[in-house]
């Protein structure tokens, strides 16, 4: 993590407070507080960030890089003070901990210990005091992707108080409690609130969350491996806005799929070989042609060729340590770019498939959509077949097996229900893995085989063709 | 395979065209839906040119697989249904087509005239039946003259009141019946023009034989034809083709059948066949000159390299394979015709009978 500014440094503990709570296997809470002192002299806020998490190891703050420039110099001396306890300890352990220092074992300062008479709770409050003003500070820990309580006390004569929970996330009871499950409902809430550019969910859009076609994919690898406690997950939505829809809303409807990437419960840059496992990915094979990718401005984006109007697709990675804090030997950079290549790509592949599994007639190829072309044609013959027998048991036979009652013997019916049935086959086999659709034509063949170029059986003055491919 | 005359009823296949869309029904409404047809391979050569394979028996050699799950499978499928659906309507009608009428019903999906035909050879494999069985028939081209005389469905063929007059091979072949003859054997010939050179020099009356040609590559009703009058009457079979490749291949086309209908190779093939000629050796046997003789092309030197690798030639009729194999070597070929070098019927006065009463055949 990088810090090169109050706004961002506080982002930091924010998210090292949520991978604690992360931690527990109960309900936290996180508080951010400022507290300002505008008639000392000079004024400054001091800010507080608290959580109800397990306590903290001080080994992750040694992970943030402080970027000296004249913005952290001038507003902060380099100084937080960490009061933290673990459910077990008996005390409260204060230290001071200045993260400007060069050495680390300069940095930490010890201070008295507080006792917990005998209380059972955990959790970590950080604060630190800045020249920054309220107001600047208030724009700045609005993060859109999480929900904090803000308390601001402006220390006035007034006594005024604020309190805010930001972003609040729409009530949603989640079947399991595991990480992908809350990545797929953020991610689902970001997409029915049209990319959070709407505080609440777009209802005209989007009457319920089964409008979204969701697929989830957990890479992760096995515990024997060298690479072991690294995961990768990956969510993917695919919405589909009517022709009702506002102008508004269509904006985000551009064919680009901004992909949002996670690492270690913080929103950050998507890592470049992460990128590369996207572009190397073969969209084609789940109908998708992506027609260029690029991660300017801090985003990356995918652009695709082929997407329906009114069709968007979003994705979002999340790329963790199981273990926390990492106790583990970092690989070195190179192992680690292929981890993150592999994770990415199977994560996003498994996303994929699921979400072809769980959705019938998405994400088809364009093989399938031509192979699905010929099913009306076929259901014609195939009824024809049975409708056109002169044996009614036959076609009684036939009509039972497809659900039909005698009476419904109209054609259009026989047929429409065959279709859906080879349709649901044809879906059916576009979801198999690419493998078992290679395999071979013909079974039990020697291979010893040769058709010359022969004309054969010439018949009616036509030439026969003998070529034994269509 | 079943064949020819084991399906007497129209009524025996219809219950077997309902068995296969009961059974492509049944898959597709089953839990674990699928909608899969299994067609078995038949080919009647491979390119073990040692001849230590099985082609020789006529039992399936694998299995085709067609599925929904490539375009041209699904394609097949579908002229198939259409092919079958046809043929459900001929037979409950009891009336007959051709695979040109059958292409004329949906040209612009079957494309071309071949995949008609892969589908029918497809149905009768599915149905284990001969294609006359479908109520699928042709226009013979074949010719036949001579020393013979048969009715079909009522009509009478008496080719003995002038045997040296050709007549179409009948199409119904089942339908053939009462055939006489006192021809002493039965002469096949490659070529129209060789048929009508012996024509016009009353080959047949003077010989007392029968001859017929398929006017190059011999079609299914000539093949049944020339089987049904070779079982009846149980006449000597010899065959007079182009010394080059293409005369080679459709010799073989009488003797083993073809490739795309090697699953009905059993009810076509002619196993009691002589081959006459005409053979490089008869250049200098018979004194031709030789300009008569001309470079094999390069395509000609393949299509007889490939020849040379169908293993049934070793296998069954090898001294054939080395006639083959000399023409490769020598890298020339030429034509029947090029016996008229002579006089125009030295093939019908001196070639044939000399072959013949000679034995000098294969």
């Amino acid at each position: 993590m990088e810090a090169s500014s109050i706004h961002e440094l506080c982002r930091c503990f924010m998210y090292l407070a949520i991978q604690r709570c992360r931690l527990l296997d109960d309900l936290c809470r996180l508080s951010v507080f400022l507290k300002s002192s505008p008639l000392s002299h000079p004024p400054f806020v001091r800010i507080s960030i608290s959580d109800t998490g397990v306590g903290s190891c001080l080994e992750e703050f040694l992970d943030i890089k402080i970027t000296r420039g004249p913005i952290l110099d001038e507003t902060w001396d380099g100084v937080i003070s960490v009061a933290t306890t673990n459910i077990c300890d008996d005390k409260i352990y204060h230290q001071n901990l200045n993260l400007k220092g060069e050495a680390s074992m300069q940095r930490l300062t010890k201070l008295p210990s507080a006792s917990k008479n005998g209380a059972k709770f955990s959790g970590t409050e950080i604060s630190l005091s800045t020249l920054e003003t309220v107001d600047n500070l208030m724009q700045i820990l609005m993060i859109p992707k999480l929900a904090i309580e803000f308390v601001i006390d402006r220390g006035d004569p007034s006594g005024s108080r604020c309190e805010n929970i930001i972003q609040a996330i729409q009530c949603v009871s989640l079947s399991s409690d595991s990480n992908i499950e809350y990545l797929k409902s953020g991610l689902e809430d970001y997409v029915l609130k049209h990319n959070n550019h709407l505080q609440n969910i777009c209802h005209s859009c989007f009457p319920n969350r089964e409008h979204l076609k969701v697929g989830t994919g957990v890479a992760c690898y096995s515990e024997s491996s060298r690479n072991a406690g690294q995961v990768m997950e990956a969510v993917i939505v695919i919405s589909q806005l009517s022709e009702s829809t506002s102008p508004s809303c269509f904006q985000v409807c551009d064919g680009k799929t901004e992909v949002l990437y996670y690492k270690d419960f913080s929103p950050c840059l998507i890592s470049r070989p992460s990128l590369n496992a996207l572009t190397s990915i073969d969209w084609k094979s789940y109908g998708l042609t992506l027609r260029s990718n690029s991660d300017e401005n801090s985003t990356a984006l995918l652009e695709w060729e082929n997407l329906p109007l009114g069709f968007h697709i979003d994705i979002v990675l999340h790329h963790y340590q199981k273990k926390y804090p990492s106790a583990i030997v970092m690989p070195p950079a190179k192992q680690m770019d292929t981890t993150d290549r592999s994770l990415t790509r199977k994560a996003v592949k498994f996303a994929l498939n699921d979400l072809k599994e769980k959705n019938a007639g998405v994400l088809l190829t364009a093989q399938t959509l031509k192979i699905r072309s010929y099913a009306p044609d076929l259901a014609r013959t195939l009824a024809g077949l049975i409708l056109s027998s002169n044996d009614s048991n036959f076609q009684g036979e036939c009509l039972s097996l497809l659900g039909l009652q005698s009476q419904e013997i109209e054609s259009e019916t026989v047929e429409d229900c065959i279709k859906e049935r080879l349709i649901s086959v044809i879906d059916l086999n576009d979801r198999k893995p690419q493998r078992n659709k290679e395999a071979a034509p013909y079974l039990f063949d020697d291979g010893c085989y040769e058709v010359d170029n022969f004309p054969d059986d010439y018949e009616e003055g036509e030439e026969a063709n003998s070529s034994l491919e269509i | 395979m079943e064949g020819n005359n084991s399906i007497s009823q129209p009524f025996e296949m219809l219950i077997r065209i309902r068995e296969f869309t009961r059974s492509l029904i049944k898959g597709m409404c089953a839990e674990q839906s699928s909608f899969v047809v299994h067609i078995d391979r038949f080919r009647n050569y491979c390119t073990d040119s040692s001849g230590y394979c099985s082609c020789s028996s006529d039992t399936a050699k694998g299995k085709e697989v067609i599925t929904l799950q490539r375009e041209c499978h699904v394609h097949r499928l579908d002229v198939l249904l259409r092919v079958l659906l046809i043929v459900q309507q001929l037979l409950q009608e009891n009336k007959h087509g051709s695979k040109r009428d059958i292409f004329y019903m949906h040209p612009s999906v079957f494309r071309e005239q071949s995949v008609v035909d892969r589908a029918i050879n497809d149905i009768c494999i599915l149905l284990q039946c001969s294609r006359h069985n479908l109520n699928v028939v042709s226009v013979g081209k074949g010719l036949v003259m001579g020393w013979i005389r048969f009715s079909e469905a009522g009509r009478k063929y008496d080719c003995i009141n002038h045997p040296n007059c050709a007549h179409p091979v009948p199409v119904n072949v089942e339908e053939v019946k009462d055939i006489m003859s006192v021809a002493k054997y039965i002469l096949i010939v490659e070529k129209e023009s060789v048929f009508q050179r012996l024509a016009n020099d009353q080959f047949c009356k003077k010989n007392q034989c029968i001859v017929i040609t398929g006017r190059g590559y011999p079609d299914v009703p000539t093949r049944r034809f020339l089987r049904l009058i070779i079982e009846k009457l149980c006449l000597p079979t010899y065959c007079l083709v182009d010394c080059d490749p293409y005369g080679f291949d459709i010799l073989t086309t009488y003797r083993f059948g073809s490739m795309q209908m090697a699953y009905d190779a059993k009810f076509l093939r002619i196993t009691k066949i002589h081959w006459i000629g005409v053979f490089l050796s008869d250049v200098d046997k018979f004194s031709l000159p030789k300009h008569c003789l001309l470079p094999l092309t390069k395509e000609d030197k393949s299509r007889t390299e490939a020849l040379l690798r169908r293993c049934y030639l070793e296998r069954e009729v090898p001294e054939w394979r080395l006639e083959l194999e000399f023409l490769l070597q020598r890298g020339v070929k030429f034509e029947i015709e090029a016996l008229s070098a002579h006089s125009l019927s030295f093939l019908s006065d001196v070639y044939v009978p000399s072959k013949i009463q000679g034995e000098l055949y294969m």
